[in-house]
């Protein structure tokens, strides 16, 4: 445990010696105040005359303002964590001192979850910006404080599970702009796949004059493909958690990400007992 | 003290170490001696367990390397080839975070700190960022890493590379005063260090062993190191023939 520690206050420190952790944390903050800023005055625009945007009364509080930017924010975390992400393992490897780090008397658990954790302290860096632009928004109409805690914990849940992928890739990758780039694109194509696939079709695609037999079996593929580009993407399972709607399904799905990234980091690491044997 | 047995590290088809075996006593200043890309810095990354053995069993302190690398780790001090460093950290605080990761007991931790800065000769630099300082430097804070938590196992590959004559004078003189109570395993290319410094002497080439043994002395008549060095290695290609080994080449 002293160890972990000992790996995750390093790596901590060493973002904020370099600008990597002020230009993270500072882009952050200035697009979600912006995102904040836009969508209050876009909503204060339509809640005064709500028929001439389409809506037929005033839209509801949470689920026109709050939760779209909740949601937001976690996207624009998808695009930001591979800063956080690409220098975990791929400098290590790229500077050479992975050779040091691998033979200091530490184990493969403290190296992964010491940079992890290191990464996760930087995700809860950038929450307080949340936490105040929610604070803000209940001064204009009350919010309660168990739905605040959990808007952003839906967006810590998200970095969650990103920084675990992004951590993957690291650890795959030799440098760091080869894990960055990577990170951001799987990122980019989770996203575009998630947007795409709200937009498909829900019947079947098959002809109707097909035999009935073969409709069924693509319209069952249809569906599984449907619901792995609706299901699969990070953003998805956010949209409800930041209206309030607790559901063990969404949590499971973050957590569940990040353990099967971590558990990936932890193979990456290993595979050096056996590449080249 | 480091026993090697029987050990080979392949790349692929290549075989970087080829079944070599030998041991080294406790408290023994052991010179590792080879031409370019004959295997030194690849057996060292065995012996260290930063790339496992592909056959062969190696030994620290009765530790097997594969079955209890955190025992062997928590014996060995390594300063590896290229002396990577973290260039964001300043000196002290890299010495910092190693004697956090050796688990050196933190109220012992300012002292021990002291204790390498002051024999490697960094007290000037103490506070100075790693990645502003000259090789030399380097190369000294590189080896207070090493020494930190005053393992009984040093493993240096090449210490004195770009040092300047002083240094060398310098590093050499502390490496000597490590014998007798440290096993030190030098990896070098300059022989007559090996003649100033150690005890005995393992040469390998190509991958295969070619010489163990003490170091000659030339008042005895055996002939001198570089006789020595040139004759094994020349040997050695005879009987072989060709073979490919580039250890440089190839990142583990």
């Amino acid at each position: 445990m002293n160890r972990i520690w000992t790996v995750c206050r390093r790596e901590f420190i060493s973002y904020f010696q370099t600008p990597v952790g002020y230009v993270a944390l500072g882009v952050y903050a200035l697009i979600c105040g912006l995102a904040f800023v836009l969508s209050l005055f876009m909503y204060s625009k339509v809640s005064i005359q709500p028929p001439a945007y389409g809506y037929t009364s005033i839209p509801n509080f949470g689920e026109a303002l709050i939760s779209p930017y909740l949601v937001f924010c976690g996207i624009l975390f998808m695009f930001l964590s591979p800063l956080i992400t690409m220098r975990l393992l791929a400098e290590e490897r790229n500077r050479g001192t992975l050779e040091l780090l691998l033979t200091w008397p530490l184990t493969d658990r403290d190296i992964v979850f010491g940079k992890y954790l290191a990464a996760v302290g930087m995700l809860l860096l950038m929450m307080p910006v949340l936490a105040l632009h929610l604070f803000l928004a209940s001064w204009f109409r009350p919010l309660e404080p168990a739905a605040i805690a959990l808007g952003v914990a839906t967006v810590v849940l998200m970095g969650l599970a990103l920084l675990s992928l992004g951590m993957f890739i690291s650890a795959i990758s030799r440098s760091q702009v080869v894990a960055g780039t990577l990170t951001f694109g799987v990122n980019l194509v989770m996203y575009i796949a998630g947007n795409v696939g709200e937009k498909l079709p829900q019947r079947n695609p098959a002809p109707e004059g097909w035999p009935e037999a073969l409709r069924r079996v693509i319209g069952g593929v249809w569906e599984l493909f449907r619901g792995l580009l609706t299901q699969l993407p990070l953003d998805a399972h956010a949209r409800d958690l930041t209206l309030g709607v607790l559901r063990p399904h969404d949590i499971a799905y973050y957590l569940l990400f990040a353990a099967f990234f971590l558990f990936l980091t932890f193979r990456a690491l290993e595979s050096r007992h056996w590449r080249g044997k | 003290m480091i026993e090697v047995v029987e050990m080979t590290k392949r790349y692929g088809p290549l075989r970087a170490v080829d079944s070599i075996t030998f041991t080294i006593p406790k408290g023994r200043i052991t010179g590792f001696l080879g031409p370019n890309g004959a295997g030194k810095s690849t057996t060292m990354r065995v012996i260290t367990g930063f790339t496992p053995a592909s056959e062969g069993i190696v030994r620290v302190a009765d530790f097997d390397v594969a079955s209890h690398p955190l025992e062997v780790k928590r014996r060995i001090g390594y300063l590896p080839e290229h002396v990577p460093l973290y260039e964001e950290m300043t000196v002290s605080g890299f010495l910092g975070f190693v004697a956090g990761v050796k688990q050196i007991p933190r109220n012992e931790r300012r002292e021990e700190i002291g204790r390498v800065i002051e024999r490697c000769g960094l007290t000037a630099m103490a506070r100075r960022i790693i990645g502003n300082l000259s090789k030399g430097y380097r190369q000294r804070v590189g080896l207070a890493q090493a020494l930190l938590g005053n393992p009984p196992v040093l493993i240096l590959d090449e210490p004195t590379v770009g040092l300047d004559p002083r240094q060398i004078a310098e590093v050499r003189a502390m490496i000597k005063a490590l014998g007798g109570e440290h096993t030190v395993l030098l990896s070098t290319h300059i022989l007559p260090e090996v003649v100033m410094v150690c005890d005995s002497v393992i040469i390998i080439h190509r991958g295969r062993l070619v010489y163990d043994g003490a170091v000659p002395d030339v008042q005895s008549g055996s002939g001198s190191l570089e006789e020595l060095f040139m004759r094994a290695v020349a040997a050695d290609v005879s009987d072989r023939g060709e073979r490919a080994t580039a250890e440089e080449e190839i990142e583990p």
